[in-house]
Parts: structure tokens; sequence; C-alpha cells
């Protein structure tokens, strides 16, 4: 199966994550991937096969029971806590469902956020949010606050504070779960467009349209790697 | 990281809760308020009465009997003190006056027409009125049916002013004096210099003839008048000595000696002693509402720490969206820590103003000089951080903690 290349941005091998609650629940059963620098990768799988798990032990969010996951050339099992906030911060962009913002800083304060913990100046911090959220089209959101905002556009928030720290990989889980088909479109045409500029990016979805976007489709059953679906345009 | 956006966010968090940040902090405010009114208050009375004293009257002996086992300025009111011993300690070197000091009771004063109430009249000789204490007049004579006023009596206790010249007439259980006023002062010599905040009407009489508490004086074998004070007035160069020495007659041989009861003791005291004595009284009220208000800063701990318990657990998810976008465990400690100490520094801050507001109120109305005490101050607000850091850290231990994973999933 995948085996680590220098231009691989992350490689999973072997990964087992088990939650111990009275009994033992095996949300991921040794899966082993590896995503290339600027590929574009579906998950799919029914509720509960593992896809979140997956891609939060991807984002180091989470620490994976068994096997290794490496970041950038980084192995994460191996990391501290600091060294794994330090990859969310600067490696990895989120994108979740629930789009996740902080309901009472601005679009530009939430854009700017990851950049405080990546040690960014002030203005600096200021002019990268006000740039990226005029990419996503929000230039003349900035200083709204979440509640002030549609779906689609905190969902847009969302992606340009993924996008704040110049990250490696994008990591989506279930991006357009909480919006419109129509939204939904303009979403995952943002994320294509990512892509387009060389991103890597990871999607979780649970919808085969969605899924469709990605240049190949991970399909994961009971936490193990079902089959490897390759797409041509 | 940045240490201004860590202080935006704490007080933007601060901000959002208005009521309940306020209503968390009511018992710094209450500790730190407290702290800082009575550590101002007693460095005004400090300031005022303790350096009064010292430098009036520095060269002043006071003699009066204690109960034995007081520490404090209880004066035991036996008149003990006879013209015999008097006389006695006016021979010692360095003595340039004594000036006895006794109580008559009276009902009433009255000035033009004008009847007031007054409990008593001091007696005491000539020597107590001096060019110092006197505003107007001169002092009253020996034998003479004249008296002296302070100036809370002449000026702010009839309907009219009293001056010098006017008639006053003084109602007694069984007789009426009509005497003269000679002089005005501003308070009189050898006066004991505690007991004076905002001063009372004085009435000063010669004590002959108007004195009438009378002993047997076991050393003149004669009947004597016999004050419970009396205030020797020293050379000033010589108070130490005659300190010594009116001390050493007392025990040895005075009349005051033999008539004071059992559990009095004689005692000779400097304005130093008083001074010292006041300054004590002043500390002790101080330990006590300084411990008052430590139970104050407690319970406002308890308060922060409680709140910001609930915030965290409000927070958990922007916790872990913090997280998530690479907030360590440090940055969220930090965070919350601060947030707590802004609510200890802010509790510290209201208290501060209204602690010396209150204080100022309370020189007002002592009649005692404001003095600001600037390392109370200081060092309140410094007690105020420290609690908000105290409270913070088990909270803020907690935030660090959250999983970002299990935080994001909360609802
Ligand atoms: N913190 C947890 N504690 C216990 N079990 C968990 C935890 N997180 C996930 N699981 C379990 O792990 C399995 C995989 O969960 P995961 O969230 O990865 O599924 P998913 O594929 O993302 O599903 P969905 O499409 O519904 O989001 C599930 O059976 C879930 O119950
Ligand atoms: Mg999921």
């Amino acid at each position: 199966m995948a085996q680590a290349d220098a231009d691989d941005v992350v490689t999973l091998s072997e990964v087992r994550k088990t939650y111990d609650l009275g009994g033992v629940v095996e949300a991921l059963a040794g899966v082993s991937l590896s995503l290339p620098r600027g590929s574009y990768t579906a998950v799919m799988g029914p509720s509960g096969s593992g896809k979140s798990t997956l891609l939060n032990l991807v984002g180091g969010l989470d620490t994976a029971t068994e096997g290794t996951v490496t970041v950038g050339g980084r192995d994460l099992s191996a990391a501290t806590e600091g060294e794994r906030a330090a990859i969310r911060g600067s490696r990895v962009g989120f994108v979740f469902q629930t789009f996740n913002l902080m309901p009472r800083l601005t679009a530009v304060e939430n854009v700017a956020m990851p950049l405080v913990f990546d040690g960014w100046g002030r203005t600096e911090r200021r002019e990268r949010a006000r740039d990226l959220l005029a990419d996503v089209g929000l230039g003349e959101r900035l200083d709204h606050r979440p509640t002030e905002l549609s779906g689609g556009q905190r969902q847009r928030v969302a992606i340009a504070r993924a996008l704040a720290p110049d990250p490696e990989l994008i990591l989506a889980d279930e991006p357009t779960g909480n919006v419109d088909t129509e939204t939904g479109e303009r979403i995952m045409s943002l994320l294509d467009d990512l892509h387009a500029a060389g991103n890597t990016v990871l999607l979780v979805t649970h919808e085969r349209r969605i899924a469709a976007h990605a240049e190949r489709i991970v399909h994961v059953r009971d936490g193990a790697i079902e089959r490897i679906e390759e797409l041509s345009d | 990281m940045d240490p201004r956006e860590s202080f935006t966010i704490a007080a933007r968090s601060i901000r959002s809760h208005k009521l309940r940040s306020t209503l968390t902090v009511i018992g710094v405010v209450i500790g730190i308020a407290s702290v800082v009114t009575f550590a101002t208050f007693g460095a005004s009375v400090q300031a005022e009465v303790v350096g009064g004293i010292a430098d009036s009257g520095a060269n002043n002996v006071y003699v009066l009997g204690q109960p034995a086992d007081e520490e404090g300025f209880q004066q035991a009111l036996q008149p003990v003190f006879t013209e015999y011993d008097l006389d006695r300690l006016a021979e010692i070197d360095g003595v340039e006056a004594v000036v006895p000091r006794g109580t008559i009771p009276i009902n009433a004063v009255t000035h033009r027409g004008d009847t007031v109430a007054l409990q008593q009249a001091t007696a005491t000789t000539p020597e107590a009125v001096t060019d110092e204490t006197l505003v107007a007049g001169r002092s009253f004579e020996r034998g003479a049916n004249e008296t002296v006023l302070n100036r809370a009596a002449a000026e702010a206790t009839f309907e009219e002013n009293v001056t010098v010249g006017d008639e006053i007439t003084v109602d007694r259980a069984d007789e009426t004096w009509t005497l003269t006023v000679v002089g005005i002062v501003n308070g009189t010599a050898g006066e004991l210099p505690v007991g004076n905040f905002g001063p009372q009407p004085g009435l000063y009489v010669p004590a002959d003839p108007f004195y009438e508490s009378v002993v047997e004086s076991p050393n003149a074998n004669a009947r004597l008048r016999a004050y419970p004070q009396a205030t020797v007035i020293s050379d000033p160069a010589s108070t130490l000595a005659v300190t010594d020495a009116v001390e050493t007659y007392l025990q040895e041989r005075s009349d005051a000696r033999q008539l004071a009861p059992d559990g009095v003791e004689l005692v000779a005291r400097t304005s130093g002693d008083f001074a010292e004595q006041i300054s004590d009284v002043i500390d002790q009220i101080t330990r006590f509402v300084t411990g008052i208000a430590v139970i104050a800063l407690v319970v406002g701990a308890i308060g922060i720490a409680n709140i910001m318990l609930v915030s965290v657990t409000e927070r958990t998810r922007e916790i872990g969206i913090m997280k998530a976008v690479g907030a360590r465990n440090r940055d969220v400690m930090e965070l919350f820590l601060l947030e707590a100490t802004l609510l200890g520094a802010g509790g510290a801050l209201l208290g501060l103003p209204l602690g010396l507001a209150v204080a100022w109120g309370a020189t007002r109305y002592a009649e005692v000089g404001f003095a600001f005490a600037p390392v109370w101050s200081a060092l309140a607000v410094l007690v105020g951080v420290l609690v908000g850091v105290a409270a913070g850290l088990y909270p803020a231990w907690r935030a660090a903690r959250v999983d970002p994973i299990d935080a994001l999933r909360y609802e």
C-alpha cells in the first residue's frame, strides 16, 4: 500500500484508533494512506465509518492509538502537545461542517486567529485576513460577527481562516453539510480553486456529488479503507 | 502569544458579561476598599494625632492613675493627687508648672438667656491658660468668679457667640454661679493628648474656690483638694529626668500611693508614650480590619474562581476552536489566567478609589487631615491582582486541558 514518499504531504501507516468506553469502539482499524503534494482526495463512507476520526488524526487534533501519522515529514505521535498545536496552527487548515467560528470575533478577527498563535504582528495579521476575505468574496463583510452572516458566508470565513497561515494541507469535514445545495456548490468551487492553485486538499463527505470534485475517492467502511477510486475529469 | 491580543480577547470576554463580571468582583472591591480605607484613615490619624502629640507638649509629663491591667488610655477617675502631692511635684528640679485637672458636675450653662445643657466644667489652675493657648483675653485668677471657655464653647454652643467680658450662669444641682468670661482658648496647657477628636465645648474655672473634691492627706494630715489627674510641665531639656523623678515620687512618698485603691497604678506618661499607645491602637484596628478584608478577599477569590469555572464550561467550544487553529495549552491557560487577573485588578481599581473616598469622609468626620498612604494603595492593587491570579489558576488549568475534539463536538 502507500509507501512514504518525499513528496507526500501526509502519510498514514497502519493507523488504528480505538475508544474505550466500557466496550472498545474501533473507529479506525489499520488505515494506510498517503496524500501527494497538490492532490485532492475525498474520503467517503457511511455515518460512523471513521471519516472524521481520520481527518482529526491527520490534523493533529487527536492522536492515533497505533501506527504513525506523518504530516510534512513530522511524525505526529512523537510530537509534543505544543508541536501538534503548532502543526494545527501553521501546516493544516481545518474547515468544519459547523463552521466553528469564534462567536464574539468579527470575520477579520476570526480569520486572523491562527496567525495570533503563529506569532504574526497585528497589522500583518489584519492585512492578510482582509486579503483572504476579499478572495472568498467577503471583502464587504470584514467586521461582521458570525451571527450577522449567512451559513455560506460563515463557511467562506472558515475557509479564509483555514488558508490564513498558508498551510500545506486543507482539511474539510463535510464543509457543505450545513448549507443548501447552491451555496454548497460555491464552497466546492472555492475548494476547487484552492486545489487548482496548488493546495493539497483532504475532503470528508458522505455525498457522491461532493466527493466527485476530488481527483480520487477513498471509500471507508467500519474504520477501514474499502477501495480507492481514481476519478478522471 | 501576542500579549496585546491576549489582553483584547480577555477584556472582550469580561465586557461581554458586564453584570456578571461586576457582581463577581464585588468581594474583591469590598476587600480592597476596606484595606485602603483603614490604612489611609489610620495613616491620617497617625500623622495628625501622633504628629501633633509629638510636637505639642513634648515637655509634658502626665500624671494619672490607670487600672493596672490596662494597656490603653483608661484613666482611673478617683481623685488621688492631693495639693500636697502637687506642691512636692512642683519642687522637683526642672519642673516649670504643675497643672491639676478635675471635673465639676454641672447641669446647664446660660448665656444671654440661652440655656444649654452641659455636664461638666473643668477645674484647674491659672497656669493651664498660657499665651500659646489663648485666643482672646487672659487667664482666670485664683479665687475669682471668672471662667475661660474654649472655642467650641464660645463659638459653636450658644445662639450668640460668647466674647470676653460676657457673663454666664452655671446651674448646678444645688447652686448657681455667675461667672465673668475672661478668656477664650484653643485647648489648654497640659491637656491629655487623647480623646480630642472633634473638640467638645469646654468650660474652665479656677479650682479655688469651685473644685470641691477633698480628701484627707496622709502626709499633711489635713483635708486637701485632690485631683484625678495632673500634668507636670517641665523644662524641655529635662523632661526625661523629670519623668523619672515624678515616677519615683509617686511610688515612694506620695499621698496618691496611699489613696489609690487596689488595682490602680500611678503612672507618669510623656506625650511620646501616648503617641506610642495611639499607634498601637491604630495598628490593632488596622490588623483587625485587615483580617476582615482578607476574608472578603478570599470570598472574592472564590467568586472569581467560580465564575471562571462557569466560563470555561461555557466556552469549551471556543477553547476547542482556538486549539484547532493552533492555540497551545499554554496560550489557553494564559488567556483564562489573564481574564481572572483582570477581574482581580478591576476589583482592586474599583476598590481603591472607593476606599480612598470612604477614608476621606472618615477623616473629615474625625476632623483630621487626609494623608494618602501610597504604599498601602499600591499593595492593595497588587493584592487584587494576586487574588485574580490565585483564583484563575485552577480554572485556567481546566481550560488548558480541554480536549479539542470533545470541545468541537460540544453543543
Ligand atoms: N470521542 C469518541 N468517543 C467514543 N467513540 C467515538 C468518539 N469519536 C468517535 N467515536 C466513534 O468512532 C466511530 C467513528 O466516528 P467518526 O466521527 O469518525 O464517524 P464519521 O465517519 O465521521 O461519521 P459521520 O459521517 O456521521 O460524521 C463512531 O462509531 C463513533 O461512535
Ligand atoms: Mg464525521
